[in-house]
């Protein structure tokens, strides 16, 4: 009957599912079983915890003994077997927090500007890139853009230490610059829900830069988003060749408001006031540049 | 082969056809819904197949994917013999179940018996207890059934609960059952989203608050003071404090109605699963949150309750209106109709984002009114462990705190460091009078975990947050006590901490501030009875649940009364003490069963071994 056949086939299979399980029983590293004289002194439990009705001892798998359970507990769970919770598996992140077309406001080109990141790696330890930048959208070939690529490590709950290098250019028609700097990088969320990344940069010229960025998200309803951010630079020294001078050099302050289509997907107006600072500022004004601009933006925040 | 077996007719208990054959009601309902469009998936749902596992043949389960439609709209689902939820397994106390699980999925699966105490190689946990299900194979599951009541069971393999793969386990007691009916109902209470899970997690991962549609904004300043009866300059100040501490105080679920359909049996909450008794007649329903997720306040709209077993335990009726059910659950109640009116069965998602809905009533076509839900709740500052603020509440429960303060902040602290199977002294511990709070200890647990406020506090009379506030009377953990005393029921004489933790920034979870890949082995001494103190450091609720041995929650009260759970919920910034008895050989699994939480490593394995001295010398040498 097919019913015999199905106990065959239980009785086969069910010696096959235990197998690990005496594979492990037979380690060398369970000889140590057996007559343990604690084993008699243990409290056996009166009953099992079920009612008195019920068969006494543990639940034991089939052929096997309680010695043999206790040995097999004590060691690591076989090779073959998977882990039960996946829970270091390798994760990625992709945010272009502005993804946007700038107009600005006193002439000059338009500009196309973009500020991403993203991560690949696990919970504590991840690789980070980090890019900025602008370039004309109409005119010369102009433009510039920073590219961090960072070690980062969560070192408390809400910080992240990172280090790295940053690679730096900028072009003008025919000139091509660049740069390559060492980066120290402290990135994460400061009380009042503010999020920041600051920046410590040494050129391979040995100039001393750092980057300091603010930005905090003020829900107006579920998808509107108020984002105000504020960027600084700052230089520990003269850098005639970038027409930097010491000490605070520039900031970006930006507004930004965004409609949550998805949490991914918002597309978003905003204007930013752009301005040089304290040596730079002068420097700028000594050549004829503008020290200060402010643009109307509009652009999209993305997600992946 | 087809959903409904001849057997499974032929093996419906005799009580099937007791009273008005309530169950025969319902399978016919399955087959001819009213009202609901017949779509192809339509059948696979909630069809209350019925299987006998511990009939001398056993019985067959086919795991395989599914297109069903759910809410009207296709969904790749993982069903048990076609359906969600699978068939509802009935099992008879003192025989052997005998179940073939045939594994019809291009991956490994497997089967965890939710509360059954079988054999840790029964047990169904992948990496614990067995290798799992390897896809095309079959894996025969045989264990002796000791003892009774309501459990579910369920896929421990990656995320494959959040597809389906679920379903009810009734053990019809050998002796009489203490609990008196005329019919019964199952009800599955789930949550589906069109959304694969692994996106969902890969979204909590990524982005802090995806799925919370219902956060403090500018636009609903006003609806905050209306509701709290505060100033706007008051709001404005609570928000700041939040703020301040970066944290959320609508962050109540992880995933929400934004995405999740909430189930009853399978059922939408417009496909209105419906049952079916007279006034009169005493109804037992069987309920199970089999969600991955999602906590549900359920109620019979406008009638009492009688909640006769907890997690398949028999406890001393009481009655109530309301109970908020954790993921993993179960609970037994009765009700009774007192005219001929329907009822519905309202199970509000505990963020109120949506609610599973059924109805209960002498006939299938009528339909009661759907209650609105409620106001979504707001975590307080005494959920993150600011015990200032506390101190507004019950007043009495205040008083209770200072007195049981015998064990004080320093004892439980004291013990907190003896985890690593140091040598305890033999001495009992008490049974009675625990400390009614502790101070949190300088270990923050690491990056992994967020310590907000330090003190955590029994909340065994408390409903939890959204709850207790409207008239309505709420289940408790203190109104919980067994109806029969188990027969173990030592002091323990050993215990140690376990801080629930968690990063909710970065959505790490563990315990002790560690992931299961962290993290070495719990070992329990074979034949012991220790404590464990559960402190939940998190601005969570956290369902945690141990495989393989019971655990007694400490309700406050009389020792012999606590009742035995296989699920504890700990709400935010709660103590909560369970003892155990470590009668259960092998190894198994420890875990809080929000689906997502466990799968970032808010999972233990548990070894229960002979000796913990000599696994010390091992694990030195």
């Amino acid at each position: 009957m097919q019913i015999h056949k199905c106990v065959l086939l239980i009785l086969v299979s069910w010696g096959m599912a235990v197998e690990p399980a005496l594979a492990q029983h037979e380690h060398p590293a369970s000889e140590t079983k057996t007559e343990t004289p604690e084993t008699s002194q243990q409290p056996q439990p009166e009953t099992s915890a079920e009612g008195s009705h019920h068969s006494d001892g543990p639940a034991l798998p089939e052929g096997m003994s309680l010695d043999g359970v206790l040995d097999y507990a004590a060691g690591p769970p076989p090779e073959s077997y998977p882990d039960p919770v996946a829970d270091d598996e390798l994760k990625f992140f992709t945010l272009f927090e502005q993804l946007e077309y700038r107009i600005p406001d006193g002439g000059g080109a338009d500009q196309i500007g973009w500020e991403a990141q993203g991560w690949v790696g696990f919970d504590y330890n991840r690789f980070v890139w980090k890019s900025e930048g602008e370039l004309a959208f109409e005119g010369q070939d102009q433009g510039e853009s920073e590219t961090d690529l960072l070690y980062s490590r969560l070192i408390t709950p809400f910080w992240s230490l990172q280090a790295g290098a940053q690679y730096a250019n900028e072009w003008e028609s025919g000139d091509y610059e660049d740069r390559w700097s060492g980066v120290l990088a402290l990135q994460g969320l400061a009380p009042g829900m503010i999020e920041m990344d600051s920046s410590l940069y040494i050129s391979e010229d040995a100039d001393v830069t750092a980057a300091v960025e603010a930005e905090y998200n003020l829900r107006l309803t579920q998808r509107f988003v108020l984002q105000p951010r504020a960027e600084l630079g700052f230089a520990f020294q003269d850098i005639p060749d970038r027409a930097i001078g010491a000490g605070l050099t520039d900031a970006n302050l930006d507004l930004r408001l965004r409609y949550e289509i998805k949490r991914e997907f918002a597309p978003y107006i905003g204007v930013r006031y752009g301005v040089l600072a304290g040596e730079t500022a002068s420097v700028a004004e000594s050549v004829g540049t503008d020290t200060e601009n402010v643009s109307l933006i509009f652009g999209v925040r993305l997600a992946f | 082969m087809s959903d409904i077996d001849p057997r499974v007719w032929e093996s419906w208990s005799r009580r099937r056809f007791i009273g008005t054959g309530g169950r025969a009601v319902l399978a016919a309902y399955a087959l001819s819904v009213p009202g609901v469009a017949r779509a192809s998936g339509e059948l696979a749902r909630g069809t209350s197949s019925e299987l006998d596992a511990t009939s001398p043949e056993g019985i067959d389960l086919f795991i395989e994917r599914k297109t069903i439609d759910i809410g009207c709209r296709p969904s790749s689902a993982i069903t048990i013999n076609g359906g969600i939820p699978g068939p509802l397994i009935r099992m008879r106390e003192g025989r052997e179940a005998l179940i073939r699980v045939h594994n019809r999925l291009d991956e490994s699966t497997s089967i965890h018996w939710h509360g059954l105490l079988v054999p840790f190689t029964m047990d169904g946990v992948p990496g614990v207890s067995f290798e799992g299900i390897d896809p095309g194979t079959t894996f025969e599951y045989r264990y002796p059934v000791r003892q009774n009541g309501t459990y579910w069971y369920h896929s421990h393999s990656g995320l494959q609960e959040q597809l389906g793969h679920y379903g009810q386990l009734i053990i019809d007691p050998a002796d009489k059952d203490p609990v008196e009916y005329d019919i019964e109902y199952s009800i599955v209470l789930s949550d589906w989203t069109h959304m694969d899970p692994y996106v969902v997690m890969h979204k909590l991962k990524t982005m802090e608050g995806y799925f919370n549609f219902q956060r403090p904004t500018l636009a609903n300043l006003n609806t905050q003071a209306e509701a709290t009866g505060q100033s706007f300059t008051e709001v404005l100040k609570t928000r700041f404090n939040w703020q301040r501490m970066r944290m959320d105080p609508t962050d109540i679920a992880d995933v929400t109605g934004s995405i999740y359909t909430f189930l009853m049996n399978g059922r939408t909450p417009d496909e209105n699963w419906a049952a079916v008794a007279q006034p009169g007649q005493r109804v037992r329903l069987r309920i199970v949150n089999a969600s991955a997720l999602t906590y549900y306040d359920f109620r019979v709209n406008g009638l009492p309750m009688t909640v006769v077993q907890a997690d398949g335990q028999n406890i001393e009726p009481v009655e109530t209106d309301e109970l908020r059910i954790a993921v993993a659950e179960t609970y037994d109640v009765i009700v009774t109709l007192p005219d001929d009116r329907p009822r519905t069965l309202f199970a509000e998602a505990m963020d109120r984002s949506g609610f599973a809905r059924g109805t209960i009533g002498p006939r299938l076509d009528i339909e009661a009114a759907i209650p609105e839900c409620r106001q979504r709740p707001m975590l307080t500052m005494a959920d993150m462990g600011m015990m200032h603020t506390v101190m507004n509440g019950d007043s009495s429960d205040a008083g209770s705190m200072e007195h049981g303060s015998h064990g004080d902040m320093s004892d439980a602290a004291d013990t907190a460091h003896t985890n690593e199977g140091s040598a305890s002294s033999v001495e009992d511990l008490p049974t009675s009078g625990l400390p009614e709070r502790i101070e949190h200890g300088p270990d923050m647990h690491g990056p992994g975990s967020i310590v907000m406020g330090r003190t955590r506090y029994r909340q065994l009379s408390d409903p939890g947050s959204g709850l207790g506030d409207d008239g309505r009377r709420v289940l408790t953990y203190s109104q919980l006590r067994c109806l029969e005393t188990p027969s173990d029921r030592r002091p323990p004489t050993r215990q140690f901490d376990l801080h629930l933790t968690g990063n909710m920034h970065k959505y790490i979870w563990g315990f002790d501030g560690k992931k299961w890949s962290e993290a070495d082995m719990i070992r329990f001494q074979y034949g012991e009875r220790l404590r464990i103190n559960m402190i939940n450091d998190t601005m969570m609720n956290h369902p945690i649940h141990l495989h393989g041995m019971w655990m007694d929650l400490y309700a406050g009260n009389n020792y012999a009364k606590n009742p035995r759970k296989h699920t504890v919920n700990v709400q935010p910034a709660e103590l909560l003490t369970v003892d155990i008895t470590a009668d259960a050989p092998g190894q198994w699994a420890f875990h809080c069963h929000v689906l997502y939480h466990m799968k970032m490593g808010m999972f233990r394995t548990i070894a229960v071994v002979r000796s913990l001295e000599e696994e010390a010398a091992n694990a030195d040498s």
